[in-house]
């Protein structure tokens, strides 16, 4: 199982860093809406397989609830839990932030954003819109 | 309750300063008589103690963050008892005194005070404080203060790069010293100066490498304050200030605090090795290099301030001197004399000839010595004191300041005993004084001369027409008696030595074997070679002075260091910035990637070597089959989506597919035994791709053709960052499955020597725990080492003993870890939450389409327009709206001791709501829920922020929960509540709020 995950990580980062290194914002996005799935089963598996020798499955962390009165660990569940809300968070910032930049930008092209928009006059451009 | 006076003597000067800012401005009498009384009650204050406790009663404790070995802990010996009396009395006068400079200038009044409260209060906390760090704060304290007081001109750049100037240097210097003082303290374990014993390198458990670099830092840090070569440049910088600072920050105190500093560990430290050649070398130099750039300055507070910078390299020398012994008699004693009046004599001629130079600079508005021919004439009683104080600065008999020289010169003169080196430090000495002398002879010929008169005359008509602005009388006569009060202990000293004894003899700390000061009477009734040494400066200094050498104005090279440093400092910055920070977004990544691949490879290489070795994870065979097959198969779906994603065109699609990710990565999560997981990842995936939808839709469609970047170097390195991960990944879950493969053969072992099975010990461990009907199954056999094993075993009910009885009072642990064990991470969660989506609603409010891209380009708008909705998905949405409320509102009382809660709960309702907002348009969502998301946002952050705080209320820790149960009528079992399900409210509130809020926000924008 956990060679599974391990699989999963590897293949799911190096699309996402793929994706990343593309020139292309939306593609960009992408990547980092994957990366955080690759980052999620990474924390998951530090819970262990939920298998133990001779076939004894683990049972989810509600106690009562495991025929034998094992669990698995619940803490990096908690955490995946909150890293789902935040990642949900950024990708929604981060695609308002694609929206504004085209906006503003007429391009989400990586390339030309680094050439044209240094970060001073893209500032000045949103400010002269907020005045405006 | 310690004794908090000096703790108030300390302070008193700033509280006085702040004082001051609550009186109308125009009450200037009023304004100049509160900030007198700061002072002077440190001077009482001091001095009450004194009489009190003497000189010897040891530090008192005042405690301040014991765990970072900080004290305010405050010790009056002669030391800091001198320095505390000189800062506060100076002080008092230098208040009056900027009465007469600033006349009646109501603005640079109500400024001045309160910076020169601060000030005093940090210099007094400098000299009084005992332990290390203590110090420490209070001598960066007095390097802002500078700051702020340097920088008074602020509209001139000139005079805020020269504060910036000394800022940077003594501020520096400051951090050099702290690192000393921690080194120090590292090296001894002690942290404060009364616990240092004499000599250092004998206390126990010393180590002797660690004591020289901690001196060296603390000499750094002391020589910066100090202006020691080369780090003097900054004092002459600083009279860019008003000169009342000069006169009291950079003459009489605060460049004394380097030179505190090394009184302060002389006792101690004195053995060093390095002590006398450091001290002696740099002192010595600075003496010299002083001397002579006084004699070569033309400006009148330039000339006084390269004197200082000569003082106090002599007064450092006369420390360092005093690292080495002198034999006298039978025993060997230190050879270092009357050190504190030697300090004392520079404060009382430097200060008034500073008044006196800012009096006639006020007056006459001529800056340069070379303009001021005549002033005797003119202003006859400001020229009087200045040539007065001129010869104190010489060190001419029938002063103070020749005893001093004596007595350094007799230091020097013993010192030849040890080793004929010193015979240079003898001619420094000398040729220093010959400068001094020299630099009194031009003065007074100036001030005497007749060549230019008239025309002086005219000026000073002019100056004085512009003085009369202000005013006569007791005010106005401020600017200059205070020099004369000042300097009357220069010649108390110099003329009858007897009385100043009594007076300042008891706060003296190395008299030696003088029981009197060597005066000029004991210095011609014993002539000796420090006697013809003065004779011969004397001499020469009237000789240099009459001629006409040495006498065309120069630069000091070492103006030319800090402009130069900070030059080549910022343009390397620059030069790193323009490269690090180059704008390009794949540089970014692939230099962030490349600092964790390195970081990895680096921690495999240097570890233990097990990162090396393939990881011990459980093997897949453990699993039934069924389970196998389920994660085979989801590894191929997530694996076989995200493969595809890049390959894909259609955007419509690329977004499908990564909705496809995520639902098998959800498999993935129920595969683990995370039901509370997967429901999340469910919903939010369904929200993430509506999101993602809409938001394509605002952006272009993808160029048909565009050049590609070359795709292999890419792969490679994405392949690399991910086996990379991927191997970190699996050593991390190496170590969880070995862990929990343990303890569950410890667990068996143990039952099998119980005689009895596994499981029967687990059926036989469920106790009925309450009269409520709830079962509880709380022996867990999981390995109880882990963090997850504590939470498993306090979720319901506390059962370790750290726990203190209280559980979370819910079997969902993942649940109750998020709103009870960890319920400030979840309020810092949901803020940022509703912080993101005030973000998304702001930036979209504030860049509005331009009307060219909302009407011109159809891939734009091409949404479904309002008639164009879906009947069948109106007709749906009446059903479906009603029946996910329902279950969210299921999922959420359950969540506690089932998989569910808030988060699931309101994306549940979240769900239905945007598919409501879809098929019906806004309005109709506004007439449901009449809020703004904001307020929404808002009230949920409210209450679980309330749920939090009311326990704080009834006296209890923040976060505090509670439980019971109440009788519900008609029903099997009470309904059993907690505190924390109003907490999981406001979660359930903002998550819809969030969700609901930026869907129907980017819907807006396709309208």
């Amino acid at each position: 199982m956990t060679l599974l995950l391990g699989i999963c990580v590897a293949v799911i980062f190096a699309v996402s860093v793929y994706l990343m290194l593309s020139r292309e914002l939306k593609s960009v996005a992408m990547g980092v809406f994957l990366f955080s799935h690759a980052a999620h089963l990474g924390i998951l598996a530090m819970s262990g397989q939920p298998v133990l020798p001779g076939g004894v499955v683990k049972g989810a962390p509600v106690l009562g609830t495991s025929p034998n009165g094992i669990h698995v660990d619940p803490l990096p569940q908690a955490l995946i839990l909150t890293s789902i809300v935040i990642s949900f968070a950024i990708m929604a910032f981060l695609l308002t932030l694609l929206v504004t930049t085209f906006r503003t930008t007429r391009t989400l092209n990586v390339d030309r954003l680094s050439e044209e928009d240094r970060p001073e006059s893209m500032s000045h451009s949103v400010s002269r819109e907020v005045t405006a | 309750m310690p004794d908090m006076s000096l703790l108030l003597a300390v302070f008193a000067p700033v509280i006085a300063g702040l004082a001051t800012m609550l009186l109308p401005k125009s009450a200037v009498t009023a304004r100049v008589l509160t900030m007198l009384a700061g002072p002077l009650a440190s001077a009482g204050i001091v001095l009450a103690w004194i009489a009190q406790y003497g000189l010897e009663a040891g530090p008192v404790a005042i405690p301040f963050a014991p765990s970072l070995n900080m004290s305010l802990a405050m010790n009056v010996d002669q030391l800091g008892g001198f320095f505390a009396l000189l800062v506060s009395v100076i002080g008092a006068l230098i208040v009056l005194y900027a009465r007469g400079y600033f006349g009646r200038d109501e603005e640079s009044l109500w400024r001045f005070y309160p910076t020169l409260g601060l000030f005093a209060t940090a210099m007094l906390g400098v000299v009084l404080a005992d332990s290390f760090l203590g110090m420490f704060l209070f001598w960066e304290l007095t390097s802002v203060s500078s700051f702020l007081l340097i920088g008074w001109y602020r509209e001139d750049p000139k005079s805020l790069k020269l504060a910036l100037q000394a800022l940077c240097t003594t501020g520096m210097g400051g951090l050099v010293l702290l690192g000393g003082l921690m080194t120090l303290g590292a090296a001894t374990g002690e942290w404060s100066f009364s616990a240092l014993s004499a000599p250092i390198s004998q206390m126990p458990g010393v180590d002797a490498g660690l004591l020289t670099v901690a001196f060296f830092l603390m000499f750094i840090g002391g020589a910066a304050k100090s202006a020691q070569w080369p780090l003097h440049f900054w004092l002459p910088g600083a009279m860019a200030a008003p000169t009342p600072v000069s006169a009291y920050l950079h003459s009489a105190t605060m460049v004394k605090a380097g030179v505190y500093l090394f009184a302060r560990l002389y006792p101690t430290m004195r053995e060093l090795e390095w002590w006398t050649p450091t001290l002696v070398f740099f002192g010595a130099t600075t003496m010299l290099i002083g001397g002579y750039l006084a004699l070569r300055s033309d400006g009148l507070k330039r000339i006084f301030a390269y004197t200082t910078v000569s003082q106090l390299g002599l007064l450092t020398c006369a420390y360092g001197i005093g690292g080495t012994n002198y034999a006298h008699d039978d025993h060997t004693i230190a050879n270092i004399i009357w050190p504190i009046t030697q300090i004392l004599n520079h404060a009382v001629y430097k200060a008034p000839l500073f008044i006196i130079a800012g009096a006639i600079i006020h007056l006459t508005h001529q800056t340069n010595l070379s303009q001021l021919k005549g002033l005797w004439r003119t202003h006859r009683h400001l020229a009087l004191i200045g040539i007065l104080a001129a010869y104190a600065m010489a060190g001419l008999p029938l002063t103070l300041s020749f005893t001093a020289k004596e007595a350094f010169l007799y230091q020097i003169a013993h010192a030849l005993k040890t080793t004929p080196l010193f015979w240079g430090v003898m001619v420094m000495a000398v040729l220093t004084a010959i400068c001094n002398v020299a630099i009194f002879v031009r003065i007074t010929r100036t001030f005497f001369a007749d060549a230019g008169a008239a025309e002086h005359h005219r000026d000073t008509e002019r100056a004085d027409a512009h003085h009369e602005i202000h005013e006569h009388g007791f005010w106005a006569s401020c600017i200059w008696w205070p020099a004369a009060a000042i300097l009357a202990v220069q010649f108390l000293g110099g003329i009858v030595p007897s009385a100043f004894e009594a007076i300042f003899g008891s706060l003296e700390t190395h008299k030696l074997y003088w029981d009197h000061l060597p005066s000029l009477i004991y210095a011609i009734t014993h002539p000796e070679l420090p006697l013809y040494m003065s004779g011969l400066a004397i001499a020469g200094g009237l000789a240099l002075g009459f001629s006409d050498l040495l006498r065309r104005p120069i630069e000091d090279v070492h103006n030319a260091l800090f402009p130069a440093t900070y030059g080549s400092t910022e343009s390397f910055g620059h030069s790193v910035f323009a490269r690090l920070q180059n704008g390009n977004l794949r540089f970014y990544t692939v230099a962030t990637l490349s600092a964790l691949l390195i970081g990895v490879f680096a921690a495999m290489w240097f570890g233990d070597g097990s990162m090396l070795k393939w990881p011990s994870i459980a093997p897949l065979s453990y699993a039934p089959v069924p389970y196998i097959l389920a994660g085979v198969l989801l590894t191929v779906l997530i694996c076989a989506s995200a493969l595809i994603l890049p390959l894909v065109q259609i955007r419509a699609v690329r977004v499908l597919v990564l909705g496809s990710c995520g639902f098998a990565v959800m498999g993935m999560y129920l595969v683990y035994q995370a039901p509370d997981l997967a429901l999340t990842q469910m919903m939010f995936e369904i929200i993430s791709v509506v999101l993602f939808m809409l938001a394509l839709r605002l952006l272009p469609e993808e160029p048909k053709k565009h050049p590609r970047i070359p795709a292999m170097p890419r792969a490679v390195f994405a392949s690399l960052v991910g086996c990379v991960m991927a191997w970190v990944v699996l050593h991390a879950g190496s170590v969880a499955d070995q862990s929990a493969i343990a303890a569950y053969e410890q667990s068996q072992k143990e039952t099998e020597l119980a005689g009895i099975g596994y499981g029967t010990v687990l059926a036989a461990a469920p106790e009925s725990g309450d009269d409520h009907g709830h079962t509880e199954a709380k022996l867990v056999a999981s390995d109880s080492t882990r963090l997850g094993g504590w939470f498993l075993n306090n979720s319901y009910k506390g059962t370790t003993p750290d726990s203190g009885g209280r559980g979370g009072g819910g079997d969902n642990v993942v649940n109750v870890i998020l709103v009870d064990f960890r319920g400030y991470d979840t309020v810092g969660e949901i803020t940022v939450l509703a912080i993101t989506l005030m973000g998304v609603l702001a930036l979209l409010g504030a860049v509005p389409a331009p009307r060219d891209l909302a009407e011109g380009n159809p891939t734009l708008i091409n949404g479904p327009q309002p008639h164009l909705r879906s009947v069948l998905l109106r007709t749906a949405m009446k059903l479906i709206l009603p029946v996910s409320l329902l279950f969210a509102g299921y999922i959420f009382f359950k969540g506690h001791n089932e998989p569910g809660g808030g988060f699931i709960a309101g994306l549940i309702a979240s769900v239905g709501l945007a598919a409501y907002r879809m098929s019906e348009g806004g309005q109709a969502l506004q007439r449901l829920i009449p809020l703004t998301p904001g307020a929404m946002g808002a009230i949920g952050l409210l209450i679980a922020l309330a749920t939090g705080l009311i326990p704080m209320l009834m006296g209890m820790p923040f976060f505090t929960s509670g439980q019971g149960y109440i009788p519900l009528p008609g029903a099997d079992a009470p309904f059993h509540w907690t505190s924390v399900m109003f907490f999981d409210l406001g979660v359930f509130i903002v998550v819809i709020a969030v969700s609901v809020g930026m869907i129907n926000r980017f819907e807006e924008e396709l309208e």
